[in-house]
């Protein structure tokens, strides 16, 4: 049973091969060249904000205000409303579809899912049926890797602010910390980097090249390339599908050989089966996991239509 | 002798000009038309090539009417349009019905030119001009051959739909849109694509048969009988059918013999004593048109609205309505906040941030719209069970020229939305919404429709936009107002006049100040985003410096 699930993975990490060593280094260049070009005027356009004492409004936000609480607030955080999926039949396995509270209770409250609606229904629905058009499945994975980026954000740090309008009267706000740098697991993780950059325009993106093994299931690593400073930065690892987690594993290995911690790794995912979400939590206990739905069954179509290599 | 098929259909009609714009005629006539359509500023006319959206509307080529200087230039903006004032009270509804005036009289007798005289006199926007020509009955095969050879009455209250008329104008005088059939003389039939006719406050409707049914009379506020001479329009009648429509002097004074006259003895002439107003000499009659263009004047003036001023006292210290939902503070969406909110920000971080949190409330704001369990075949081989749209169609509103810039976020979420557009701007001697520009898809009233608007203060541009779409027949229900920021007043009047439009917003701020500005708020939006406030010295240096 899980070799079967597995099986499907191998074909997406077989065509991630040919078309990422053609290009991976002139990629990087671009991006290298995007993070100089907009640096510095994020820089002193950030400045520009007022940097006031902030003062509580609730105790909850009195607990995520402290930045020396970073790793805290990133385990404390849960998600109150449950998901709808857990109404579907389970085919493989005793396993069935969770909402949030028994997720977290079965998987663990690293797992978070992004709050769910009728809307993000219908993408998924639609990344998910074999006879959507290509220009719809990439439309509906954009959407909802966008929500999802969105969502990602929120988890990091921020500070209380005060701000004055141009009716000239104040604002209390927050600011965020800088620091924050994206790695995607190619292949199918580049689909979610212009999400990310469509948000953050010039933050710093490393890239993990990794291939599975067709023969072991093991994931093999070929190619890394981040920020030089990423062990003092927060990394928010984009990839898309959690089959079995072996991907992600090997990725989170190649981070922490880089200096970064995992209680600053959050894991951008659309998709997750349990099984794939445990075997992570179980690895790195301190990793925040967020996808949108878990299910025993992933669409590990994914990266060959979203590119078109199947 | 048997006339050609052409000039023989278009010898019962006097007015074609007015209602084939494609049928060549005289310069003068098509100036007037074209006139005509510039005084009808929110006639959407289908027949026009479509208009790119957030394109201004389109200007008026100097051959088809005179040439006018702008109606307001300030500093600040240009204004080239009348634009049309509330219709509707602070409840939203329409308090009272436009200004109908009927136009009867012979053939030739000159009513166009009449109306257009009263149109150029009354020198105010919004007025519409219905021609019956546009309600021929289409003629069956048997009818058709008739008409071929001159034996077709056209002259005669039953080649009239009256039953269309009078709906048409019902809905007119309740401030619908219509659509109007277009005649085409030539086959005797109607054109596939009808005229859309919207924004009237006065109503003028002219016909040789504009008299003959009761319940159309029912319909007229004011009954104007133009009577000229019967040599008169003989004379003009052979003039236009010889000269311009070729035909022989025998045929048209054939026709006129069996068809005109009698109908102008039997049905025509009657009706006079129905008449308020009766105009000898026709347009010549410069006095009595004069008292009508008075008369009309102060049925108007009964019927200008102040809705701003009613929206400001309103709805003190209630709670918020049900149908308000604001999208979920989160860290995210209070840091964007703190960003577009500070006035120290550039334009560029300002348009930046402004597109994110516009993409996150599009995204909520669909959230609402109704779904559907279906179930669809995975590649893994299973079944999976989810959710697609139960609706027919999403629309696109924009409220220029802010809510213009949420048009892109609403498209990289809805592919393939129609998006349509409304302009509104302030009347700044009155403090009331004008509405100047509608341009909406076709059948709009089955869809759900996002209005867009940036920021909301008053609630009064959100109102008129949504009686606009009432108007259109577009359910109240599948009406969505979509803002980034929103006074506490203005969600209290769009909820208070039409309570089952959904409300969705970013921040709900408590008040506005003595110019209606939200406080603490955003400043001007559209300045902000577009760059349109006043610049400092040097400021060119400033953004050739960004640039680099």
């Amino acid at each position: 049973m899980a070799s079967e699930l597995q099986r499907p993975d191998s074909m997406p990490c077989h065509n991630r091969q040919v078309n990422s060593t053609s290009s991976p280094s002139p990629e990087h260049l671009l991006a290298e060249d995007r993070v100089l070009d907009h640096a510095e005027e994020n820089n002193a356009a950030m400045a520009k904000l007022t940097l006031l004492p902030g003062h509580a409004h609730s105790s909850v936000l009195s607990e995520r205000d402290s930045p020396a609480c970073c790793s805290t607030n990133l385990h404390s955080e849960n998600h109150s409303d449950s998901s709808d999926s857990g109404n579907y039949d389970a085919p493989v396995g005793g396993d069935s579809l969770l909402g949030d509270c028994e997720l977290s209770r079965q998987i663990g409250a690293q797992l978070k899912l992004l709050p769910m609606n009728d809307q993000i229904r219908e993408l998924q629905t639609i990344i998910r049926d074999k006879t959507a058009s290509r220009g719809d499945f990439m439309f509906s994975a954009d959407r909802l890797i966008r929500l999802v980026v969105e969502e990602g954000l929120n988890q990091l740090p921020y500070k209380e602010c005060m701000v004055t309008t141009p009716t000239g009267h104040k604002y209390e706000g927050v600011k965020f910390e800088k620091g924050n740098c994206g790695v995607s697991i190619m292949r199918s993780g580049e689909a979610m980097e212009q999400g990310l950059r469509d948000c953050c325009r010039s933050i710093r993106i490393g890239k993990i090249l990794i291939q599975s093994d067709e023969e072991t299931q093991r994931a093999k690593v070929y190619y890394a390339k981040f920020p030089p400073d990423i062990h003092r930065r927060k990394v928010l690892l984009m990839y898309p599908i959690l089959s079995t987690g072996n991907t992600v594993i090997e990725a989170v290995k190649v981070l922490i050989e880089h200096g970064v911690q995992p209680s600053v790794i959050i894991l951008l995912s659309l998709f997750s089966t349990p099984h794939g979400a445990k075997s992570i939590i179980q690895e790195f206990p301190e990793i925040t996991i967020l996808t949108t739905e878990v299910h025993p069954v992933a669409p590990t179509h994914f990266g060959q239509k979203y590119f078109g290599t199947d | 002798m048997a006339a050609p098929p052409a000039s023989m259909s278009a010898a019962p009609s006097p007015l074609q000009s007015a209602v084939a714009p494609d049928v060549p005629g005289r310069q003068a006539e098509q100036n007037e038309t074209a006139c005509e359509d510039r005084s009808n500023a929110g006639t959407l006319d289908r027949l026009l090539p479509p208009v790119g959206t957030g394109r201004s509307p389109r200007k008026r080529t100097t051959s088809q009417c005179k040439s006018e200087p702008p109606l307001l230039r300030t500093s600040k903006r240009t204004i080239y349009t009348a634009g049309r004032p509330p219709w509707y009270n602070e409840h939203g509804t329409q308090s009272k019905e436009a200004f109908a005036i009927g136009l009867g009289g012979g053939s030739a007798s000159g009513k166009t030119t009449v109306a257009r005289m009263i149109i150029e006199a009354l020198d105010v926007p919004w007025v519409v001009l219905l021609s019956m020509d546009s309600f021929y009955k289409v003629l069956t095969q048997q009818q058709q051959e008739q008409a071929a050879c001159n034996n077709f009455n056209f002259d005669h209250p039953d080649a009239f739909d009256f039953d269309l008329i009078i709906s048409t104008l019902k809905k007119l005088k309740q401030g619908r849109s219509v659509q109007v059939p277009i005649y085409d003389f030539t086959t005797h039939s109607r054109k596939k694509d009808w005229k859309t006719l919207y924004g009237a406050n006065v109503i003028i409707f002219e016909g040789i048969m504009a008299f003959a049914d009761k319940t159309l009379l029912e319909l007229l506020d004011m009954k104007i009988f133009v009577d000229t001479d019967s040599d008169i329009r003989l004379v003009r009648r052979l003039r236009r059918d010889i000269s311009e429509r070729g035909r022989d002097i025998e045929g048209v004074i054939k026709q006129y013999n069996k068809f005109v006259k009698p109908a102008f003895d039997q049905y025509i002439q009657p009706t006079m004593r129905l008449a308020d107003i009766v105009v000898p000499r026709g347009s010549g009659n410069t006095v009595a048109i004069d008292l009508i263009v008075q008369h009309v004047h102060s049925q108007l003036e009964e019927r200008e609205l102040s809705v701003r001023a009613a929206l400001a006292s309103a709805h003190q210290c209630h709670p918020l309505p049900q149908t308000l939902s604001v999208l979920k503070s989160t860290p995210q969406v209070r840091g964007m906040h703190t960003i577009i909110r500070d006035k120290e920000t550039s334009r560029d971080e300002f348009i930046f941030y402004s597109k994110r949190l516009m993409r996150l409330l599009i995204e909520h704001a669909l959230s609402f719209l109704p779904f559907q369990d279906c179930t669809v075949q995975t590649p893994q081989g299973q079944d999976y069970v989810g959710k697609c749209y139960a609706g027919k169609q999403i629309t696109g509103v924009s409220i220029l020229r802010a809510g213009e810039t949420m048009e892109p976020a609403l498209r990289a979420v809805c592919k393939d939305v129609r998006i349509g557009t409304i302009l509104i701007q302030t009347n700044q001697l009155t403090g009331e919404p004008e509405l100047h520009y509608l341009r909406l898809p076709k059948d709009i009233s089955d869809d759900h429709v996002i209005l867009m608007d940036c920021t909301v203060s008053t609630g009064a541009a959100a109102m008129m936009a949504v009686r606009v779409l009432l108007d259109h027949d577009v359910p109240e229900d599948k009406i969505f107002l979509l803002s980034l920021l929103m006074a506490e007043m203005g969600v209290h009047s769009v909820a208070y006049a039409f309570p089952r439009v959904r409300i969705i917003t970013t921040a709900v701020d408590k008040r506005v100040n003595d110019l209606f500005r939200i406080i603490p708020g955003i400043g001007n939006f559209g300045d902000r985003y577009f760059g349109t406030d006043a610049v400092p010295d040097g400021s060119d240096d400033d953004e050739a410096a960004t640039v680099g």
